[in-house]
Parts: structure tokens; sequence; C-alpha cells
């Protein structure tokens, strides 16, 4: 077949026309449903925005002093930080550790992968409902299993006191999202050469050093953008939090994307609202930046 | 094989109860479902209903405005899914196979807005709608849930296309096929697998959304089931566990479906959508 050969340089090259048409409707809607709303909402954090009757007035970088000059927004900061990084934390360990188990040659292996990765693809409604009704303070399974294990003697209030709320979020985004990790290093973990463990074998290496020696340098680069994926998306989470505490008890636990909805939805101010928002975005732009270095090289 | 049996054994041995425990909460809320109420109460639970009732289903079913959310849902995920595949097949194979000024810029762009929060953009989305004259409807809940739909799926589309080797374009042009010719008869069915798996996921992004349903819509008519269920909850006297875990096992069906016969696609889209190191 000669004309397989034919260089796809050529085609490339020809009717550009042809390619930038095709994008153009990807341009059109990228550009109303995002370029554009997130331009404004630089825009509307200059502004005093009432949201109910959306009149406003220009107060300039007033609202920024508003955020940085108030204890809300570093609070909730850390609050973000805390929920981060113990959802992330317990994500990646436990997600490694089942990534490796699955892996392994056990009895109904698709069975129980297809198991472990249904939480990821629920509704984080469903998931919420589930575990507040295993939270639940009188009947749920949770209190009546650890008070059958003796671990407490009297139910315990998951959602309502600190610091059990924060647990308990942490938990459920961990029991939600670990399967993101599962599937990920999964994936990664059928592509290491077998060989590589036949020759530490004959080198006489055993599985702890095995481990440590080639699985682990192996599944670096995956364990990176997914982690860097992970923190991104879990410092953006709104619906588990707001659905399984809304922000409570008092504020221990409202992240910022929850101050960013109060402020707008709930106090009606919208200008310090998408302050809050952009002022969001730029701690969040360390770790998108990390990322789109780590993912976006492959774009080229 | 004894060597390798006995590790696997043991892997398993350690492995399912872990698994057991994962799948607990939904197992527990496809009991609680069928339990008949007053055994919700009793202390310690019992783990296997005494009698089993579909009560509840009735009463969702019939008593609250379930059908209407669910038919909502879908209108919207549907409607969701098939706008954002056909602009994403058509962009994804321009970011692909042309080469034109701002073409990276605006890889770059696409993979930026698949990391952007949601909130972020929450509020100009609600103005810009309100101004549309679209607030309340469903079609305000597709043009938002394009907003975060249409970056994974062009993401994901990218990399199932950036696989097709060009040479086979390049025969069915020389043999006489248009452009657009080569890439319905070749392009299309070689990224068939990548376009289910698009889909797939578009439809469960939008089936599964909720911060922009909640600010959207507050009527019953456009209302989708993630905030349709969540105001059964908040709208009752008391709590009623029982009717709220029905409403979930129902909401949880068409993943269900897709989970038992599509799962290889869920996966292997994993792979394609920037998971990829």
């Amino acid at each position: 077949m000669a004309e397989a050969a034919l260089p796809g340089a050529r085609l490339e090259r020809r009717d550009a026309l042809l390619g930038l048409a095709l994008i153009a409707p990807t341009v059109l809607v990228l550009g109303a449903v995002i370029v554009y709303p997130l331009l404004s909402a630089i825009y509307l954090s200059l502004f005093s925005l009432y949201t109910p009757t959306l009149e406003g007035h220009w107060v300039g970088l007033a609202n920024y002093r508003a955020v940085f000059g108030s204890g809300g927004f570093w609070s909730a900061l850390a609050t973000t930080a805390v929920w981060t990084v113990g959802t992330l934390t317990l994500q990646v360990l436990f997600g490694l550790a089942m990534a490796l188990l699955l892996h392994q040659n056990i009895l109904f292996r698709s069975l129980a992968r297809s198991l472990v990765l249904f939480p990821y693809f629920l509704s984080t409604v469903v998931a919420v409902l589930v575990w507040r009704w295993l939270f639940n303070d009188l009947y749920g399974v949770v209190n009546h299993a650890l008070m059958a294990a003796g671990i407490i003697d009297a139910p315990v209030s998951w959602l309502g006191t600190m610091p059990n709320a924060m647990l308990s979020i942490i938990v459920v985004g961990a029991w939600k999202f670990f399967p993101f990790v599962v599937i990920a290093i999964l994936a990664r973990l059928q592509t290491i050469p077998e060989a590589l463990y036949e020759a530490a074998r004959i080198d006489g290496a055993g599985p702890v050093s095995r481990f440590f020696d080639i699985t682990l340098p192996q599944l670096r680069d995956v364990l990176t953008i997914v982690i860097l994926l992970r923190t991104v998306w879990d410092f953006k989470e709104f619906d588990l939090i707001y659905l399984m505490t809304g922000g409570g008890p008092v504020n221990g636990t409202r992240t910022l994307p929850l101050i960013v909805y109060q402020q707008a939805f709930g106090l009606n101010q919208m200008g310090l609202a998408a302050a809050h928002a952009v002022a969001m975005m730029l701690v969040m732009l360390v770790f998108m930046l990390a990322y789109l270095r780590r993912a976006g090289g492959r774009v080229a | 094989m004894t060597n390798r049996q006995r590790p696997a054994l043991i892997a398993s041995l350690v492995t399912w109860p872990l698994v057991l425990l994962i799948a607990f909460p939904l197992l527990w809320m496809l009991l609680t479902s069928v339990k008949p109420q007053a055994e919700l109460f009793t202390t310690p639970p019992d783990f296997l209903p005494n009698a089993i009732t579909f009560e509840h289903y009735r009463r969702v079913l019939e008593e609250t405005a379930f059908l209407q959310y669910f038919r909502n849902s879908l209108v919207v995920a549907v409607s969701t899914t098939l706008l954002v595949v056909v602009v994403a097949v058509l962009g994804a194979y321009s970011l692909v196979r042309f080469a034109y000024r701002g073409r990276e810029l605006l890889a770059s762009l696409v993979l930026f807005t698949y990391l952007l929060p949601s909130v972020v953009l929450i509020s100009p989305l609600y103005l810009m709608l309100v101004k549309l004259g679209l607030a309340n409807t469903l079609a305000s809940l597709v043009a938002a849930y394009t907003s975060f739909a249409l970056p994974y799926a062009l993401w994901l589309l990218r990399s199932f296309m950036a696989g097709i080797p060009e040479d086979l374009e390049a025969a069915a042009m020389v043999d006489g096929a248009s452009r657009m010719g080569a890439f319905v008869d070749v392009v299309l069915p070689q990224a068939l697998p990548g376009i289910i798996s698009t889909a797939l996921f578009s439809f469960i992004l939008a089936w599964n959304e909720y911060l922009y349903a909640l600010v959207l819509v507050n009527s019953d008519e456009a209302r989708p089931l993630t905030t349709g269920v969540m105001t059964m909850l908040i709208s009752a006297f008391n709590i009623e566990w029982s009717l709220l875990m029905a409403a979930s096992v129902m909401m949880s069906v068409p993943l269900i479906v897709i989970f038992a016969f599509f799962q290889k696609y869920l996966t292997s889209g994993f792979g394609a959508g920037g998971v990829k190191g």
C-alpha cells in the first residue's frame, strides 16, 4: 500500500478552514458558558450587588479588602485545608492499598472491582442520604456497631458536634472518591513488566522491598497526577459537605466553596461572593498550574 | 500453580472483608428501603428485614413528585449528553488533526476548565440565565451542565482520537473520499468506544449534578432528582428514612444499568481522561 505511506503532514496542513469550522461550536459554547462567566465573575467582584434585585454599584477593591481583612475567609481556608488533606490522605492510602489487593488474583475479582468502584459513580446526593442514615444519632448503624464493639458507651452525635462532623465528612469523602485512585493505579499496575519482579526475586528481594524498589517508583508519575487532580477536586468540593453538614456545626465545616455559595445566595451579596470565589481560585492556582504542567505537557 | 494459589487465597481473605465494608452502605440502603417502617427503630437493628415490603416504593412513586423529577433528570441528562458529544466530537477531531493558531492555547484552556470550581461560575451563569429568561427551565440546566461536561468530553475524545492512525484517513482520501467523508467513514467508527465512554460520563455527570440545580431551579416543573429528593428530605416533618432510601435506590437505577453493562467503557474513559500520566 503505497498510499498508506502518504505523509500525514500534508493532511494536517490542508484545509485549515475546515479545522476552524469544526472547532467553532466548541469555541462558541465554551465562550458562553465558561469564559464569559469567568470574566464576569472577576468583574462582579468589583461591585456591591444585591442578589434578589441584581442592583448594585461599583466598589472597586473593597470586596477584596473585606475578604482578606475578615477572619471568615482565613478560617474557611484553614477548614478547607483540613478537609482536603484529611480526605485526600485517606483516599490515596486506602486507594493504593485496595489497588494492590485487587491486582492480586483474588476470588471473584471482577465482582470485587465493580463493588469497589461503584461509590465513585453514585450521585453525591444518594451517598449523603445513605451516610446520614448510617450516622443517625439514635438509630444509625455506626453508633450501634461502635457501642456493640465497646468503643463508645452512648450514642455519639456524628454531624452535630466538632470535631466529629469534620471526621465524618472526611470519611464519607474518602469512601466516595477513593475509587478514582484505585482505577488509576490499577491501570498502571497492569503495565509494569513482570520481568522486573522476576529479576528482583532472583536477586532475593522480598515482597516489601519489591514494593518499595519496583512498584512505588513505577507508580510515581500516576500518583503525582492523581494527587494533584484530587487536591483540586477535593478543594472545590461543594455538594458533599453542603449536604452532609451545611457547613455546621456553627462554621466548623464551612469550606471556601460553601462560603461563596452562602455569600451569594444566603446573604445575597453577589459581589462579595465573587470576590471570595476569585480569592479561592488564586489559592487553587498553584495546584492547577502544577497539574497543567504535568498533564498539559502531553498536549503538544 | 499451587505456589501462586496460596497467596491468592490469603489476598482474597484480606480483600473481601474490605470490599464488603465498602459495599455495606449501599447494601444498607437497599435493605432499609424494603423494611417495614417499624423495623427501622429496633435496637439493635436487625440486619435482614423480617418482612419485605415495597410499600415505600409505592409511596415515593404515588405520593411525591418523584416521577416528575425523574423525567426532568432524564431530559436534562440526555440533552446535555447529545449536545456535548456532537460538539466535542467535532472539536476534538479539529484539535487532533488540524493545525491553526491558538490550537495549543485552546487545548490548555480545556484542561484548565476541567479543574475550575463550579462556585466560581455559578453567580455569573445565574445572572446570564436570568437575563435570558431561562431561569427555572430545563434548558438552563443543560446550558449550565455543558460548562463542566464539555471540557471533560473534549479532553476524553481528544486522547481517544489521538490514538487513531492518520494513515487510515489518508488511504480513504486517496481512494476518493472527501475530508469529511473520511471523518465519517473512518474516524467515527474507530472512535466509537471513545464516543460511548464520553457519552456515559456526560450522562452520569449531568444525572448527578446538584449545585447548579440548587441555584437555577426552584419549581417542581424543572427540578431534577438530586435537588428534588433533597426537597423531600427537608419538607418532611419527620425524616422518613425508608422513603428516602427507596428514592435513593430508584435514583441510582440508571447508574446501576450503566455500570452493569458498560463498565469497561467507564474504566477506559479513566485511562484517557487526564489521569494518564
